[in-house]
This record gives structure tokens, C-alpha cells and sequence, in this order.
């Protein structure tokens, strides 16, 4: 990586800093508007007045909200991330084992999502002009139509229980014991510790996730991918290259794509980002144990600790998803390289 | 009319995606209106004889049912019917509040610039930080459940979208002679603002308006989905799906039906928008106009 780059990754990370300092204030503040008290609600019925001011001081919700915050901050920044009132667990367990789940998962429904979208691409723009182009076109309008959360439902239907040649139910078969934890991804571990068994169940298990998310990012890639190819090939340099008699794919591979691309890179970057969101109602559909199915549980139960902690590691992966593609566009990008 | 009004209108009439689009979501809207006249059943009559019933055409389909019944014996079609009217109700007024917070603040920052531009665009960096659907779910927390909750939070979230687009907009429109001549004939800011400047964004306010329809639909239908919107004997597509969810492999049609719903809603306003951006965008029309 070259320096620039190196000082473009540190100016972001720099710039993350106030954005989620603002982000934990405004999720803090807006929980607090809470109607209900969520202490009150996980108390056994029978229990007095008494039981509840003890267990509000516990969570230190009898404090003023400026106050908690800033306690709840200080906590944050030292490690402590705060216990769960509905789990009863520390929201750093519940989080630790959530998180590499869903990073799994959107990495895997980025890979596809990008590959199958920039296939349709190339197949738009090598059929431009023609009925091949409208067909795949008017496609990318229908599945842009379905959200996530749909597709999911649909590959399941046709997946899972008309052909059921898939799981959809969880992350592993069950009766399959988890390999050692050493990196605490499941994919890496089971591959390092060469239990393929697992390996192949944990995929299997992910295929019909990671579709449902893939669909949704494809459509964008195709038609932002085709419109600047599109734009590319008018450049005099591609036409200096037909002159010089070069095959018209490798034209297409070797000086189109790799300029078309850039578009395409800040478009990951910023649908990436809003992966993270459509994994919430997919891994609760799927069953997954990923930081989506934790936010929904939590909301259900206004978990408040985990809810705040959940958010902010949400908007953590969204900066970093950011920062990583502005890297990759500015290594992808010459033009930019000795700014 | 002027000449370029007619000029743009005649564009749309004869984009095959904008036409398309609005006879879609005008079909949406008359299911919507009409249906107490149009819906075969009350939609929350239970006929505990003929639950799970399949659609008509299949075998032990009943044409009382058109397209089958739920777990409680519920028409499946007129829950469907009675379902537009909640999407409907959520879009038109959740793109409505997104389109006027947004565009406004879109106004203010692009033409005024400054510290203005400054505040405002951090607070849309702050906001772009999360996925939608998770300040959506946190927003909700905070402010209690429920379909108008769930519209707020639809304005609270997609002002962004408005704003970021058109701002950038705004800022070349400012540069414009014609906006300095109205400044020296004496209009005041507010004057040139809604006089010069918002009529050569408003194009693109449109487009942005069909879109976040289409948005507010899947969100409300997320929302109902995971039980946050509303309540839950209201006959909504989110709801329907959520409860037919348990039932699919004895009876898929009661998931197909409500997400064939929102998949024509929102392509509706899909297409609407997206034939709207390629009829009215300057650059795209002086491009095509070019050749």
C-alpha cells in the first residue's frame, strides 16, 4: 500500500472518530425517549418498588441521560461494554460471537453480489443496442423491486421447502460440533482446523443468506457498470486500440473495464454499507446468529444496552466498509494516486 | 404552460417506463380507494371452516376465496386489497414529509453554502453512517411502535436522500446568470429561492419522490413484518407475510400473494421514477438530443 493510501486510511479513521462520537450521543438520546421502562419489564412478577429502584441503580438509569451517557461512554472506551437486561449476559459475549457471523455473511453476499452484477454488466454492454440489453434491463427494474428480506422468504420457498435441497435453518447442522475457536470466524477456523465437515455445512448454510443478499446489490453493479463502459468506450484511447487491431473482449477486459470500474467501486462502498442493514431481517428469517438477529431480539425486548452497542458496531462496519473501498479507489485509480 | 414544461411533459408521455409505471401505481391506488366495494370479505372475517384454503384455480380452492384464506380463515384477497391502503397511506405521506424536510434543507445548504452547508452536510454524513433499516429499528424503540411512528421514522431517515442530491444540484443551479439576474432585479433570497432556483430542481425532486415511495413501502412492510408497525389484526402486507411465515409449507400462496403485492407497488414507483430521471434529466436529454 503506498503512503497516500496509508494517509487516506488514517485521515478516514481520523474523521470516524467525531461522526461516531455524534452517532452514540444520538442513539443514546433517542432510546431514552423510551415510553416504557425496560427494568420494570424484566422483573419478575410479585416484585416490589423497592426491587426496582435497586435494579435501576444497578443500570444506572437513575441518573440524568447526560450523565449516563457520559458514564455509559467512559465504560465504553475502557471495554466495558455493559450487561444485557434480557439476556442477563455481558453485551461483548453476545457481541463477539454475533459479529464474525454477520461479516461472514456480507462478505460472502458482497463476492457474489459483485460477481453476479458486474456478469450482467458485461452482459448489458456486450448486447447494447439489441433485445438482450431491454430484457436485462427491465430485469434489473423487477429484482430491484424485491427487498432482501423478500428474496429471502422466495429462495426459501423454492429452496428449502419446494426443492428442499438447502438448509435455511441456522448456521451448522445440527450434531455438528464447532471446531476451536482461534480466529472466531467459523469459515476460517473449521478451515484451519481442517474439519471440512463443518466447512461445508457452514456454506451450505449460507448459500440461500447470501443470495438473498447478493440479488439485492447485483442490479445496482450491472446498470452502473453498463452506463460507464458505456462512457468509456466513446475515450479516444479505446479507439487508438481497435486501430491497432486489438480483439474487441480484450479491449473490453484490459482498457474498458478497469477504467469503468471506479463508478462501480464507490457504488460497493456505499451499498456495502447498507449490507449491513438488509443482514437484519435476512439472518432473523434464516435463523442466523448474526448481529442482525441480536438487534431484533433486542428491540423486541428494548434491550437497551445491547441496542446502543449493536447500533454503534453497526455504523463501525459502515465507516470501515467506506474507508476500505475509498483505499481500493484510490489504488484502483491513477489519476488520484499523486494527488 | 411554457414550450419547455410541454416539452418535458411530452418526454414523460412518451417514456414506455413512465407510462408503465403510472398505470401500475394508478391500478394500486384504485384497489386502495375502492376497497370496501371491491374486496369480497371483510378483511377481518374469519371463517374457521375454510382456513388455508388454496387460490380458486387449484384443487379444493373455493370461489368464494378468490385467492385462498389464511390460518384464521381469513380472505386472502381482500386482506390484500385492504393492505394497499395501509402501503399507499405510508408512502405518499412518508415521501411527502422525506421530500419537503430534505428539499428545504437541500435549498438552504446548496444556495447559502458557508457554515450553513457545513452544519448541514455533517449532519448528513453523521445520519449516513447507519444502514437505514437499524436507525429505523432504533428509532422505533425510542419513540414507541406503530404505523404513524413508523412514517416519522420514514421522514426522519429518508431526508437524507433528498438532500444530498439535490443539494449538489442546487450548487450549479446558484452559479447560474440567471440566478445573479434575479439577485440584481432585486428579489430577495427567499424570492430567488422558490422562483429561479426550485423549479430547475424540482425535475429531480419528483424523481426522487417516486423512488422514496417505493422505499417507504418496503420499509412499512419490513416494519409490519417484524411487528413494529401496525396493529396486528390490521390486514398489512408485512403482517400478512410475518403470518402466513408459519404456514408456508402447507400454504406458500398466502407468502407468494402479499410479496407479489409489494413487488408491484414498488416497481411501480420504481419504474415511474427511474422513466422520469431518464425523461427529465438535463443532461441525459441534451445528450440524446445532441445525437
Amino acid at each position: 500500500m503506498s503512503r497516500i493510501a496509508l494517509q487516506l486510511l488514517f485521515r478516514r479513521v481520523l474523521l470516524a472518530i467525531p461522526i461516531l462520537l455524534c452517532v452514540s450521543a444520538l442513539v443514546f438520546v433517542i432510546l431514552r425517549l423510551l415510553p416504557a421502562d425496560p427494568v420494570a419489564m424484566s422483573l419478575p412478577p410479585g416484585a416490589t418498588a423497592e426491587d426496582l429502584a435497586k435494579l435501576r441503580q444497578a443500570f444506572g438509569l437513575d441518573r440524568s441521560i447526560p450523565e449516563q451517557y457520559l458514564i455509559w461512554l467512559g465504560k465504553l472506551l475502557t471495554g466495558d461494554f455493559g450487561g444485557s437486561i434480557y439476556f442477563r449476559r455481558p453485551v461483548l459475549d453476545l457481541v463477539s460471537k454475533a459479529l464474525p457471523a454477520t461479516i461472514e455473511l456480507v462478505f460472502l453476499g458482497l463476492v457474489l453480489g459483485v460477481a453476479l452484477g458486474v456478469a450482467g454488466g458485461l452482459a448489458m454492454f456486450a448486447w447494447r443496442g439489441r433485445a438482450g440489453e431491454q430484457v436485462l434491463d427491465l430485469g434489473t427494474s423487477g429484482l430491484m423491486a424485491i427487498p432482501e428480506f423478500l428474496w429471502a422468504i422466495l429462495l426459501i420457498l423454492v429452496f428449502g421447502v419446494a426443492l428442499p435441497i438447502l438448509p435455511f435453518i441456522g448456521r451448522l447442522s445440527p450434531g455438528l460440533s464447532l471446531p476451536p475457536p482461534v480466529t472466531g470466524f467459523l469459515l476460517l477456523d473449521s478451515a484451519i482446523t481442517l474439519r471440512l465437515d463443518v466447512l461445508g455445512s457452514a456454506l451450505r448454510h449460507m448459500v440461500l443468506p447470501a443470495t438473498a443478499l447478493a440479488i439485492g446489490l447485483a442490479p445496482l453493479v450491472m446498470r452502473v457498470l453498463r452506463s460507464s463502459l458505456m462512457e468509456v468506450i466513446q475515450e479516444d484511447y479505446i479507439t487508438q486500440a481497435r486501430l491497432r487491431g486489438i480483439p474487441e473482449h480484450t479491449i473490453l477486459v484490459r482498457h474498458a473495464l478497469k477504467n469503468a470500474a471506479l463508478p462501480t467501486i464507490s457504488l460497493i462502498g456505499v451499498q456495502g454499507g447498507f449490507m449491513f442493514g438488509g443482514t437484519v431481517l435476512v439472518e432473523m428469517i434464516f435463523a442466523f446468529p448474526g448481529m442482525g438477529n441480536l438487534m431484533v431480539d433486542a428491540v423486541r425486548n428494548h434491550d437497551l444496552p445491547v441496542i446502543q452497542v449493536v447500533g454503534l458496531v453497526y455504523c463501525v462496519l459502515v465507516l470501515a466498509i467506506n474507508a476500505v473501498v475509498d483505499v481500493v479507489y484510490l489504488m484502483a485509480n491513477p489519476k488520484l494516486r499523486t494527488a | 404552460m411554457s414550450p419547455r414544461t410541454r416539452a418535458a411533459l411530452l418526454r414523460c408521455a412518451r417514456n414506455p417506463r413512465v407510462m408503465a409505471g403510472l398505470l401500475l401505481a394508478l391500478a394500486v391506488i384504485v384497489v386502495a380507494l375502492g376497497a370496501p366495494w371491491i374486496a369480497p370479505h371483510d378483511p377481518q372475517e374469519q371463517d374457521l371452516l375454510n382456513t388455508l384454503l388454496p387460490p380458486m384455480w387449484s384443487a379444493g380452492g373455493d370461489p368464494a376465496f378468490p385467492l385462498g384464506t389464511d390460518t384464521l380463515g381469513r380472505c386472502i384477497l381482500s386482506r390484500l386489497i385492504y393492505g394497499a391502503r395501509v402501503a399507499l397511506y405510508v408512502a405518499f405521506v412518508a415521501a411527502t414529509g422525506a421530500m419537503l424536510l430534505g428539499t428545504v434543507l437541500a435549498l438552504i445548504s446548496g444556495y447559502f453554502g458557508g457554515w450553513v452547508d457545513w452544519i448541514i452536510g455533517r449532519l448528513v454524513d453523521i445520519w449516513m453512517a447507519f444502514p437505514p433499516v437499524i436507525l429505523a429499528l432504533i428509532l422505533l424503540v425510542g419513540m414507541g411502535a406503530g404505523v404513524n411512528k413508523v412514517i416519522l421514522a420514514i421522514v426522519l431517515i429518508g431526508w437524507t436522500r433528498f438532500c444530498r442530491v439535490i443539494r449538489s444540484e442546487v450548487i450549479v443551479v446558484r452559479r447560474r446568470d440567471y440566478v445573479a439576474a434575479a439577485r440584481l432585479a432585486g428579489f430577495t433570497h427567499v424570492q430567488t429561492i422558490v422562483k429561479e432556483v426550485l423549479p430547475a430542481v424540482l425535475p429531480l425532486v419528483i424523481t426522487l419522490f417516486s423512488l422514496e415511495m417505493g422505499i417507504a413501502v418496503i420499509v412499512e412492510a419490513i416494519m409490519s413484518f417484524v411487528g413494529l408497525s401496525v396493529e396486528p389484526d390490521v390486514a398489512a402486507w408485512g403482517v400478512m407475510i410475518a403470518d402466513a411465515r408459519t404456514t408456508m409449507n402447507q400454504a406458500p400462496w398466502g407468502v407468494v400473494m402479499p410479496v407479489a403485492a409489494i413487488f408491484a407497488t414498488v416497481l411501480a414507483f420504481n419504474l415511474l421514477g427511474d422513466g422520469l430521471r431518464r425523461a427529465l434529466d438535463p443532461r441525459l436529454v441534451t445528450s440524446r438530443e445532441s445525437l
